[in-house]
């Protein structure tokens, strides 16, 4: 069995071999693919997972970024990456801009699409690598994340093979996130406080709250004063728009 | 093969996901689900989408497209009683397609070259076997496109893939149809937005005034009026919702 993946390996990585593999075959190498991708997956290890996919849809380099953390200090958005250091750098600002620029609908509309860009001038990229990139967003529970390859010059594209590389990708972090290698932000909510804020956004004053959870409007303030002070937001409003861009509610 | 020259990189066809007609109604999603029905094999699908998103108790399956009933014993919500909250709970930690078997031995449903990537449900509720296909979008659109089945099968992980990444295809249509519908008889002007964004980033009226060179006066009437247009029964609801349909972030 190891020996047997061992040259699937080789074999996947041959660019031009797994160019013809996808024009012709196409289909069992799917079982291939999932079977490589069982192991990795299961230990968590998310580097060898998205070689494997790369090698699958014709990528030369890989960067799994948290969507949602990218506009935070640091680099804790990056999941796993073989791409030049500088070349993250370099787009985190531009992942960023893009994450705030587009609305949650259209994030929403955009899950599982490949998107295409162009690197910016400035950036270096490795040789024989295309200046064109692409993303596929995908989501596991409540983190959203970005699968951004780059491929070798003159490769031909297949966005079905993307979406699979994207839904697989998911698929791998499903499993790790299962074992607890990650941990969601929930910003230390209590349950009611996220019930507060759900009737809130849902357009319930305080005495209706109160009236419908049965307990006094006095703690029903208290509870959202204390949201406003975990989230750091200064105004119930503000609160709430926190709560729904966070998807809390 | 269509192959377009372009910079870097040949994008092949996209013909599965945008080069079909456009989904316009309500009706073009039916023939999609029973086309997956049948390539699955399946005797019927529901596709449901997750309703009151924030609070554990409070969220619930609601059957948006279903073609249940005909040769299942047992209705649609029997297997809501049976396995919603599972599918619940699942959903909020992974993007695995979900497996479940009939109470009799002889019928059951696997995907044995497809593990660990499928999860099988424990518990034989039903009388018949199925599989759902968790789709998470972000805030909104989120849900399962479930396929019952009958007799014993062996699901290839090649077409449990293909139909998943169809599935997320389908409940992304049936989001953008659904914003359509939903979209404000009347669209909020400029202004409104501009108010609403400035209130959503927990400014306070005095402030937005000033910050728009409005008078407060004016300030408040904007908002109520952008509070009329989107059938909220206050500004704190009208930000949620104005977030949610993407008018502001």
């Amino acid at each position: 069995m190891d020996a047997e993946l061992t040259t699937e390996g080789t074999e996947g990585r041959s660019r031009a071999a797994s160019l013809a593999e996808s024009l012709h075959k196409g289909s069992s190498s799917k079982d291939v693919l999932i079977r490589k991708l069982a192991t990795p997956a299961l230990s968590g290890d998310m580097g060898q997972c998205l070689r494997v996919l790369c090698d699958y849809v014709g990528a030369s380099h890989h960067l799994l970024a948290r969507y949602d953390l990218v506009q935070e200090e640091g680099l804790d958005f990056v999941v796993a990456a073989d791409w030049p250091f500088d070349l993250v750098r370099r787009l985190e600002s531009e992942l960023a801009t893009s994450y705030s620029q587009s609305t949650e609908l259209e994030k929403c509309l955009s899950v599982l699409q490949p998107k295409y860009a162009i690197l910016p001038d400035d950036a270096h990229v490795p040789a024989g690598t295309s200046r064109q990139y692409c993303t596929v967003t995908l989501n596991v529970g409540r983190t959203r994340l970005a699968l951004l390859l780059l491929f070798p010059q003159d490769y031909v594209l297949s966005p079905e093979r993307l979406r699979e590389v994207g839904l697989l990708a998911a698929y791998a972090l499903s499993l790790s996130a299962n074992k607890g290698h990650k941990s969601d932000r929930d910003f230390d909510l209590t349950d009611r406080e996220l019930e507060c804020l759900f009737w809130i956004a849902e357009g319930k004053t305080s005495d209706e709250i109160a009236t419908i959870l049965g307990i006094s409007r006095n703690t029903i303030n208290n509870y959202i004063t204390s949201v406003m002070r975990k989230t750091a937001t200064k105004t119930r409003s503000e609160a709430i728009a926190y709560a729904v861009r966070n998807n809390l509610v | 093969m269509a192959t377009t020259t372009r910079p870097g990189g040949n994008i092949l066809e996209d013909a599965t996901w945008s080069g079909q007609r456009p989904v316009t109604s309500r009706s073009d999603i039916f023939p999609k689900l029973v086309s997956l029905q049948r390539s699955l094999n399946a005797r019927g699908f529901a596709a449901f989408r997750v309703a009151g998103a924030s609070l554990p108790h409070k969220r619930r399956l609601d059957p948006e497209f279903e073609n249940w009933s005909s040769g299942l014993s047992s209705g649609r919500e029997a297997f809501i009683g049976a396995y919603g909250d599972a599918l619940l709970a699942h959903i909020e930690t992974s993007t695995l397609p979900v497996l479940w078997s009939a109470e009799e031995k002889t019928s059951f449903l696997d995907a044995s070259d497809f593990t660990p990537f499928a999860v099988q449900l424990q518990e034989r509720l039903l009388p018949y076997s199925g599989i759902a296909f968790p789709v998470r979008l972000g805030a909104v659109g989120n849900g399962y496109v479930v396929f019952p089945t009958i007799g014993g099968a062996d699901l290839p992980g090649e077409l449990i893939l293909a139909v998943h990444s169809r599935c997320y295809k389908v409940m992304t249509d049936i989001l953008s149809l659904d914003e359509r519908r939903a979209a404000p008889s009347e669209t909020l002007s400029e202004r409104e937005i501009a108010c609403l964004q400035l209130a959503g980033d927990g400014r306070i009226s005095e402030e937005i005034a000033e910050r728009l060179g409005l008078s407060v006066h004016t300030v408040n009437a904007y908002l109520g009026s952008a509070t009329i247009k989107l059938d909220s029964v206050n500004r704190i609801q009208a930000i949620a919702k104005a977030i949610r349909l993407g008018y502001i972030t």
